[in-house]
């Protein structure tokens, strides 16, 4: 007998197109496309945690059927290149000259990333009986520079193979690109919906919610349904009822005292401290800086604070936040809030 | 006298062919000061003695291991390696690289060199020296061939990545070296620490003004030059610090240049972009009073502005004390950074002078109420590299690998996200801690994360 999975997000994970909860008007659109045999290159677009990718997984699984080992690709442009591809592209830039061919004794300047994980992909040839290769880029956006190499290589390559550009922020990514695909937005997943997934899987695992705490969960989830899934676990441990204070007190859990402290230390107004600390939550949780920005409003959100002081401190987040989409340097956003802030934290 | 130009860099031309006339650099040996010209002349002369002894030991030694083989084989002499190589130590450009040539070109020998614009991965390395220090080929014995020298030059430049492996290579070589080694290296190292205890080092001092002086101004009396006021050239020689190529090379800009008036003007905009350079920049910055001091101290710097501002970021708070003016500061910064992004996006460089004019004047002049403080600063790298970067430990890697068997996830996602929800899972229960690493098959010490 097989195994029980322990996890439930992973238990519940959709294994195809028809088990994904809600977004009926997409699922359609994809599975036309699948019958036509045939789609343009093309741009998800939603927040994050909302399944995006695993849509466009099992999307492109159900395109390519038996071939989809072969044909499909998934790439991640917010990893950076490892010691092994660097040194790969690096041995592989300069065409030697004893070579034959016209290549002999270039040098290829196309960016590492694209030359160690797109180019050897989209290149080859389709195998099998597929129209075409299906590559996955997720988080696009975090390609930088990078994405003008995108511009050709959508043209060149686009007969052999088509992209799927998975984003969370449409707004940075070049206008050439966007002009190359077709948009597709992932919206989160409606209330009906996630309600009819958590019965299911509350009456799967003998669970009592009612519909109360299904609104509740479906509020502090955000809308993400592997964070519903882990909290409707973790609230079972305990017992079958879940009720509305399990799910809080877990859902406390999850959340960072650090966030509390660094607003407190830059409301004694203290901006040397704040940057250090700053940096170290941003250096070791790893936070997307538009994450970073989201954090410090629910903790704004939970303070004891005026209407005046709330609305202007929200203020500098969202400039800070707007400027960090189009800027370069997170650091100097952040720093830039802080200390806004910090001057501000007189006037508190 | 014909008018043509023979067209190489003086360096080159007034390099010198001797050591003997040759100003030489004072020099140190574990504090101790000592003769350059002695000690290197006699470096070169033991070591030809010393291969000879070895070699003529080593003959017999083989010869005795081939004779008798069933007895114990007597291993190889070597040549010690404090005798078979040394380092010169010092600033650029005051004639390290300078006195090996001469010293080669005394004993009439060939130098074989390798600097920093070689990558010295292990493999090029031994390509390039390892058999010529090994061997001396078939034609050296039957041609009366000119003994080598080897110069690894810029020694301290070997480190990171592209060189990895380079250091023991180097240390084998001069192990097994046939050959004199000299290596030459601009600062003390600690990851050449290993190769420091083998060897001799000698530190290479600056020449004093007066030689200098006097040797640039044979230079100009050789190149027939007289319109170079003696004071223009003490102020050449005072901005290059004792760097003795660098004062030569600029006087050949300046004069080859052919403008004849305002030199004083050319030899202020000498600029040689090193990291003293960005210092003083940095420190100059604030001190300026005025949008136009800070854009002619931009113009003119040749400091990749991509690292400029970044610099500025960094050192803000050494220069910036109070919250208002920080925050006036940074806001133009942040402002910078965001038309510098759109820049980049779009490819619109017409808008770089904005760029320029809001990091450097922008945030300089922000400086109202904290005094400008005569006293020296000390100005650090840009330590936070923005970014995409984030490592894992190795305990958290092999984690990741093994949830993926099962779940497709980013580390990203897995250390913000689903690590959490995990610890506590499996923080609730003993049972549940069985189950979970039973199922991902972890061993003790991944199972220790989950705690």
């Amino acid at each position: 007998m097989e195994q029980e999975i322990p996890i439930w997000r992973i238990k519940y994970l959709p294994k195809n197109l028809d088990q994904i909860c809600g977004r009926k008007k997409i699922k359609e659109t994809l599975k036309h496309i699948i019958q036509q045999q045939n789609f343009p290159h093309m741009i998800f677009v939603g927040a994050k945690g909302i399944g995006k990718t695993l849509i466009a997984q099992l999307f492109s699984k159900e395109f390519l059927k038996n071939n989809y080992d072969a044909n499909f690709k998934l790439v991640y442009a917010d990893i950076p290149l490892s010691q092994e591809e660097r040194k790969q592209v690096r041995s592989d830039a300069y065409i030697s000259t004893s070579k034959i061919g016209s290549g002999a004794g270039r040098t290829i300047t196309t960016p590492a990333f694209i030359q160690a994980r797109v180019k050897p992909f989209v290149q080859l040839r389709v195998l099998g009986g597929s129209p075409f290769k299906i590559l996955i880029v997720k988080n696009f956006e975090a390609l930088g520079q990078n994405q003008q190499g995108f511009r050709r290589l959508m043209e060149i390559y686009g007969r052999n193979c088509r992209m799927i550009l998975i984003t969370t922020k449409i707004s940075s990514i070049i206008d050439p690109i966007v002009s190359r695909c077709q948009i597709v937005l992932i919206s989160p997943i409606k209330f009906i919906d996630f309600k009819d997934l958590i019965t299911i899987i509350a009456t799967k695992e003998s669970l009592e919610i009612n519909n109360e705490v299904i609104e509740v969960l479906y509020r502090i989830s955000e809308g993400k349904i592997s964070h519903a899934i882990d909290l409707l676990q973790l609230s079972s441990i305990s017992g079958k009822i879940i009720d509305i204070n399990k799910l809080y007190e877990f859902s406390q859990k999850f959340h960072n005292d650090l966030i509390k402290s660094l607003l407190m230390i830059a409301f004694k107004g203290d901006f040397p401290n704040v940057r250090e600390l700053s940096r170290k939550i941003l250096s070791n949780y790893k936070y997307d800086i538009n994450e970073f920005f989201k954090l410090l409003i629910d903790e704004l959100n939970k303070m004891p604070l005026s209407k005046f002081v709330r609305c202007k401190l929200i203020n500098y987040i969202a400039d800070a936040d707007f400027r960090s989409i189009l800027g370069r340097d997170n650091d100097i956003q952040v720093s830039s809030l802080f200390s806004k802030i910090c001057l501000f934290s007189e006037y508190i | 006298m014909s008018n043509v130009k023979i067209d190489i860099p003086w360096v080159e031309k007034y390099r010198p062919k001797s050591i003997k006339d040759m100003a030489l650099p004072s020099a140190r040996m574990s504090g101790q000061r000592v003769k350059l010209a002695e000690e290197l002349t006699n470096f070169i002369k033991n070591f030809f003695e010393e291969r000879k002894k070895v070699n003529i030991e080593n003959k017999q030694i083989r010869q005795y291991n081939r004779t008798s083989i069933d007895k114990e084989q007597k291993e190889e002499l070597k040549i010690p390696p404090e005798k078979a190589a040394v380092l010169l130590e010092g600033p650029p450009g005051i004639g390290k690289t300078s006195i090996v040539y001469a010293l080669a070109n005394d004993f009439n020998m060939e130098v074989i060199e390798t600097n920093a614009s070689d990558t010295r991965t292990r493999d090029k390395i031994e390509k390039r020296l390892k058999e010529t220090t090994k061997t001396r080929g078939i034609m050296d014995f039957i041609t009366q061939s000119k003994e080598k020298l080897i110069l690894i030059d810029e020694i301290d430049g070997i480190y990171g990545v592209q060189d990895r492996g380079a250091i023991p290579t180097v240390i084998e070589l001069i192990q097994n070296t046939q050959f004199p080694i000299i290596m030459c290296s601009n600062e003390y190292k600690t990851n050449l620490q290993s190769l420091y205890n083998k060897i001799r080092r000698y530190e290479v001092h600056p020449l004093p003004k007066n030689e200098v002086k006097k040797i640039a101004m044979s230079i100009l009396k050789n190149e027939k030059i007289t319109y170079l006021k003696e004071e223009d050239l003490e102020l050449i020689i005072d901005k290059n610090n004792g760097d003795l190529r660098g004062i030569i090379n600029d006087i050949q800009g300046i004069t080859q240049g052919n403008i004849e008036e305002d030199h004083k003007e050319l030899i202020l905009n000498l600029h040689r972009d090193n990291l003293e350079e960005i210092f003083s920049l940095i420190r100059d910055l604030f001190q300026v009073s005025s949008l136009r001091e800070a854009r002619s101290l931009t113009d003119k710097s040749d400091v990749d502005y991509n690292f400029l501002y970044k610099w500025i970021n960094e050192n803000l708070l050494t220069f910036i004390k109070s919250n208002r003016e920080l925050s006036v500061a940074f806001e133009n910064l942040s402002i910078a950074d965001e038309i510098f992004g759109k820049i980049r996006i779009n490819q619109d460089w017409s808008l770089l002078p904005y760029f320029f004019d809001l990091f450097a004047g922008g945030v300089a002049l922000s400086r109202k109420e904290t005094p400008i403080s005569k006293g020296f600063r000390r100005v650090v790298f840009p330590r936070y590299t923005s970014g995409t970067y984030f490592s894992l430990t190795s305990v958290e890697k092999k984690l990741v690998e093994k949830v993926k068997k099962k779940y497709e996830i980013t580390q990203i996602d897995f250390i913000q996200d689903f690590l959490p929800f995990i610890k506590i899972l499996c923080g609730s229960s003993r049972r549940n801690l069985k189950i979970i690493s039973d199922w991902l098959d972890l061993d003790a010490k991944e199972k220790k994360l989950l705690k």
